[in-house]
């Protein structure tokens, strides 16, 4: 009723058939296009996950990319272990629970990064969550048994679309559901004005860990599935500048809006791959929209979940339909 | 209750009845809203008790204390931008709603049941705060008097046995004061609440609060009916000074 997409169910359904149908002749699909479309798909589980943290919980976490790196190399390891044989199909029965491996691990850690959370707001928890990122990238440069700098090679290749397309209509309809729900309400509530929120029963620690864990479970199923397309990682492919990436997409998306979200990652994905042909001008021009977006729509192009109710209510109305309370 | 070196409510004790509507008054700074701060957990105070339905509050965070069933509004308005006066109301049932976190991501199970339970519990209270009409309107763009209602509504829907109004009439004009007077009237026949309320303006506390309490300094000058209060030397003394 809120969230800007219709709770339904089918739609999540449809949206999962839809990319099982996909992937039966993504091999006829340019390689190029489809892992441009592969990357949409991360980018937006990453933005939507990010978007409880950041948008509706009010946290301030620059660390998405640290739990992508966790969700990744798990996984990696999980699937170096497990998966022995070159078959397709073990490889994809047991994708899920490698995946799974990826998200718990980086919810684990989710609810770590979550307890300064309760006494740091803000810039400060910002620093705070940046620091944590590049701990984890440095360690894990460190770590032998992961391939240290070299990075983890040889991973099987599983993901396709119908995994990387299911997780996405997994994490938006999951989310839209928790911010539309009276108990989801608790989010908005700690993220606006907590002393309040408090005054009215509401645990706002219990909350902040709950956004955090369930936002880094997603981020870490991500990177799962960036791993088991892309075949080899390295820790610096989880650096700072990907996690402000995926802030500037919740940003430009609309802080409290899921909708918009989404699409701000499919354009800031593909935005800077349809800029290639004009060579280097391409960062300064994306980099220009940024300003330009700051600018002249600061609450996001698509503005907050509110805007965009009341616009599809006129819209509605013009039509001569009832308005949806 | 001391911070640092000042104390600014010293040796206060007082009872609140069950059903009673019992009035705090006294000069800017006198340590009203301190108080207010202590019962509800967001203030530790530094010695003393606070019993609430023979139990100590002191020492739970405020979000216990708002479970045990003790609400309150604020001086300054606090409601949140970016809900509607019906989402608002909504967050007063974000502890109470009957199903988990499982439940609420995937819509399953006694959700639908219980969202349909929560929005008519909503709508009836904002029935009798009059804001049903509006009730998709942003929170904060409704008039000054109506996010007061808003406030106190979302206080009352968290289904607590006392209510802690800070300055509920602050800012408002005679008609507006003249329907909180009826609005709290109201709250009392219907709810069978206890209600402490701070408030500067005099004709509401004289006309509706059962006895009052005065402070001045973080200690207790006065105590009694309306009528003692306002004829009462040393609650003169203390809003306008001494005679000369």
């Amino acid at each position: 009723m809120m969230s800007g997409i219709p709770n339904s169910r089918w739609l999540f359904i449809a949206f999962v058939l839809i990319s099982l149908a996909v992937t039966f002749v993504e091999d006829s699909i340019n390689p190029y296009f489809f892992q441009v479309i592969i990357y949409v798909g991360i980018n937006i589980i990453l933005a939507s996950s990010l978007s409880l943290i950041n948008g509706f919980a009010g946290q301030f976490s620059l660390g998405h990319a640290g739990f992508m790196a966790i969700g990744a190399y798990t996984s990696a390891y999980v699937s170096s272990l497990i998966v022995t044989s070159t078959d397709g199909f073990a490889a994809t029965a047991l994708f899920p629970l490698i995946l799974l491996s990826g998200g718990v691990m980086a919810s684990l850690f989710g609810l770590l990064v979550g307890f300064p959370s309760f006494r740091v707001k803000g810039d400060y928890l910002a620093i705070t969550t940046l620091g944590f990122g590049e701990i984890i990238r440095v360690v894990i440069q460190n770590l032998d048994f992961l391939g240290g700098a070299r990075g983890f090679t040889s991973i099987p290749r599983i993901s396709n679309t119908f995994w990387v397309f299911s997780t996405v209509a997994l994490v938006v309809f999951v989310i839209s559901n928790i911010v539309r729900s009276t108990w989801g309400k608790g989010f908005l509530a700690i993220s606006e004005d907590e002393i309040s929120a408090e005054a009215m029963g509401i645990n706002s620690a219990r909350y902040k860990m709950t956004a955090f864990a369930t936002g880094a479970f997603f981020a870490g199923i991500a990177g799962a599935l960036y791993a088991h397309f892309v075949t080899y990682i390295n820790p610096s492919q989880f650096g700072f500048i990907r996690s402000i990436e995926i802030v500037v997409m919740v940003i430009v998306g609309g802080m409290h809006n899921i909708a918009g979200v989404v699409i701000a990652a499919v354009v800031l994905t593909i935005l800077p791959e349809a800029l290639r042909p004009i060579a280097e001008y391409r960062m300064v021009i994306y980099s220009l929209m940024l300003v330009v977006i700051m600018l002249t729509r600061p609450q996001g192009i698509f503005g907050t979940t509110r805007a965009f109710t009341d616009w599809r209510r006129k819209l509605l109305a013009s039509f001569g339909a009832k308005g949806k309370a | 209750m001391r911070f640092g070196g000042l104390t600014a409510v010293n040796d206060l004790s007082f009872d609140i009845p069950d059903d009673g509507l019992i009035g705090l008054i006294g000069p800017n700074g006198a340590g009203k809203t301190t108080v207010f701060n202590m019962i509800t957990g967001f203030y530790r105070p530094t010695a003393g008790d606070i019993l609430y339905q023979e139990q100590s509050v002191v020492g739970l965070k405020p979000f216990e204390v708002g479970r045990k069933g003790i609400a309150r509004t604020f001086q300054n308005i606090r409601l949140c931008p970016s809900l509607s006066v019906f989402e608002s109301a909504q967050v007063a049932f974000a502890r109470s709603i009957n199903y988990g976190f499982t439940q609420a991501s995937l819509h399953l199970g006694k959700c639908q049941s219980e969202e349909r339970r929560v929005r008519d519990a909503i709508l009836h209270i904002l029935e009798m705060f009059d804001l049903v009409d509006v009730r998709d309107e942003q929170s904060t763009s409704l008039p000054y008097g109506a996010q007061r209602r808003l406030e106190i509504a979302r206080a009352l829907a968290t289904g607590p046995q006392l209510l802690l109004l800070d300055e509920p009439a602050a800012g408002m004009n005679p008609s507006e004061k003249s329907d909180l007077m009826k609005l709290i009237t109201r709250i009392r026949e219907k709810f069978n609440i206890a209600i402490l309320m701070i408030e500067h303006d005099m004709p509401v506390v004289m006309g509706i609060c059962e006895s009052i309490y005065v402070l001045d300094y973080g200690v207790m000058i006065a105590y009694g009916t309306p009528d003692e209060i306002c004829c009462n030397p040393a609650v003169i003394e203390a809003y306008l000074g001494e005679q000369v």
